[in-house]
């Protein structure tokens, strides 16, 4: 186990434009006025220097809905760490984007929903889309390591060779094709979302092709659903191993998801050093190493290397967050998983067209729910 | 992409640069780092965009005299292009 995390995900805000059905932050969100100060972020941020954490995430929500963003950068740069910035680009215009470069920006990443205009804005709930494409070519003059990150579901995978030769046409230096994850809104709307087989071997071998094609312009880093794979994921690379999250309230979490878990109570940075959060906090400590857990994990050649899977995943597929990740083909309840995606298998989700976004959103209501924002 | 020419002046990528401290050094990169050590950081050093991948080579080859000279070309060829690859070198 590392003595400290290697990387810091700041979810600076949970305020945000756009709505996607997909979103990774958790239903129930943090408020903005119990956000944390620019002075604490910048402690923290100092701390995660000295802790030994190379990449700093800044993300949210949306983490240009903070006005403090270009401050918050350079004291991250000045403090030494990695730093890149996960956006949706609304509320970038060119003035700030060059005050975050000025900063000291390394990477920044800019999501799309789409390749087409009219899906992406569906999937977001919001016009975005040419926003998004115009400020994609002004990152491009930039000298900062560019990433375009699209997350593929049921709705898009059919057109996945469109969406890349989309991305393409930006010059990233790198593309991220992640197919959802099924937490927090994701899985709300999952029955919408969740591919079918046929669409997720098809889209590896469009990924592959893509690889070479692309191999020293472009990389291509692909996430595949695990709710298709043999064995699950090593989710955030292990408990409390390589990853510290911080809420936008100051709560220290292991991942992303880990609220869902019961019983599971997460310290402030507002009351303790980053390194006690680490070493001495419940949270991080409840499932780190392999005390936790049960068989089959206990004795499977693979726990060192996915952990068991994800702790949030087994809460949330079994109600039992020490069950074993039932994305396992060995999980007792592996069934569940089965049973989604025979579910999924039959029933025809399709794209749905219309006009106008306004009919769009309006038609396909019953399809899913919108993220909303905190109050 | 082809290997780099002698004319080339390989440089790091945007976003790719120097971290850690002076006795573990390592290179940042987006989600991700390596920690390079000995002959790689050496190379890596030199990838200042003003040598060329002549001078590196030249320099190397003067400064390990009793290897193969050839082998030092080809080596420092493909350090440099596998980096390309992966996006943390430009050339």
């Amino acid at each position: 186990m590392s003595s400290h995390p290697l990387a810091l995900i700041a979810e600076i805000t949970h305020s945000c434009p756009l709505h996607c059905v997909y979103c990774s932050n958790p239903i129930e969100m943090t408020s903005r006025k119990s956000e944390l100060s620019t002075a604490e972020w910048v402690r923290v941020f100092q701390e995660a220097a000295q802790l030994g954490v190379l990449h700093l995430h800044l993300t949210g929500g949306e983490p240009l809905a903070r006005p403090d963003l270009v401050e918050l950068v350079a004291a991250a740069q000045k403090a030494g760490l990695y730093t890149n910035l996960i956006t949706s680009g609304l509320g970038l215009a060119e003035a700030r984007l060059q005050q975050l470069v000025s900063a000291g920006l390394d990477h920044l990443q800019l999501s799309f929903q789409d390749s087409r205009a009219d899906s992406a804005n569906w999937i977001a709930g919001a016009k975005a889309q040419s926003h998004k494409i115009e400020l994609a070519h002004a990152i491009r003059k930039h000298s900062l390591a560019f990433t375009v990150n699209l997350v593929v579901h049921r709705q898009n995978l059919d057109h996945l060779d469109e969406m890349i030769r989309f991305i393409e046409d930006l010059a990233p230096d790198r593309m991220e094709i992640a197919n959802a994850q099924y937490y927090g809104w994701a899985l709300a709307n999952r029955a919408a979302l969740m591919p079918t087989r046929s669409q997720v071997e098809r889209s590896v071998a469009i990924i592959a092709e893509a690889e070479k094609r692309l191999a020293g312009r472009i990389r291509i880093d692909s996430v595949v659903p695990d709710y298709y794979a043999q064995y699950p994921k090593a989710c955030m690379g292990g408990w409390g191993r390589r990853l510290m999250l911080i809420d936008p309230a100051g709560k220290a979490l292991p991942c992303h998801a880990a609220g869902v878990i019961p019983g599971l109570a997460f310290d402030s940075v507002r009351d303790h050093s980053l390194r006690w959060l680490w070493d001495e906090s419940p949270a991080f400590r409840r499932f780190r190493g392999e005390d936790w857990m049960p068989e089959p994990c206990r004795s499977c050649d693979r726990r060192a290397e996915d952990f068991g899977g994800c702790r949030c995943q087994a809460m949330l597929l079994t109600g039992d967050p020490n069950a074993t990740d039932p994305a396992c083909s060995k999980a007792p309840a592996h069934r569940l998983i089965e049973d989604v995606l025979q579910a999924g298998s039959t029933d025809s989700a399709q794209p749905v067209s219309a006009s106008s976004f306004v009919q769009l959103q309006q038609q396909t209501l019953p399809l899913w729910t919108y993220r909303v924002n905190p109050k | 992409m082809a290997p780099p020419a002698d004319t080339s002046q390989p440089h790091f990528a945007p976003g790719c640069r120097w971290g850690g401290s002076e006795t573990e050094r390592m290179v940042l990169f987006p989600e991700g780092a390596i920690k390079i050590e000995g002959t790689g950081r050496r190379i890596l050093e030199a990838c200042d965009g003003e040598r060329t991948f002549l001078d590196i080579v030249e320099e190397l080859q003067a400064n390990f005299s009793a290897s193969d000279p050839a082998r030092i070309r080809a080596d420092v060829s493909s350090f440099l292009e596998s980096l390309q690859q992966k996006r943390i070198i430009d050339y």
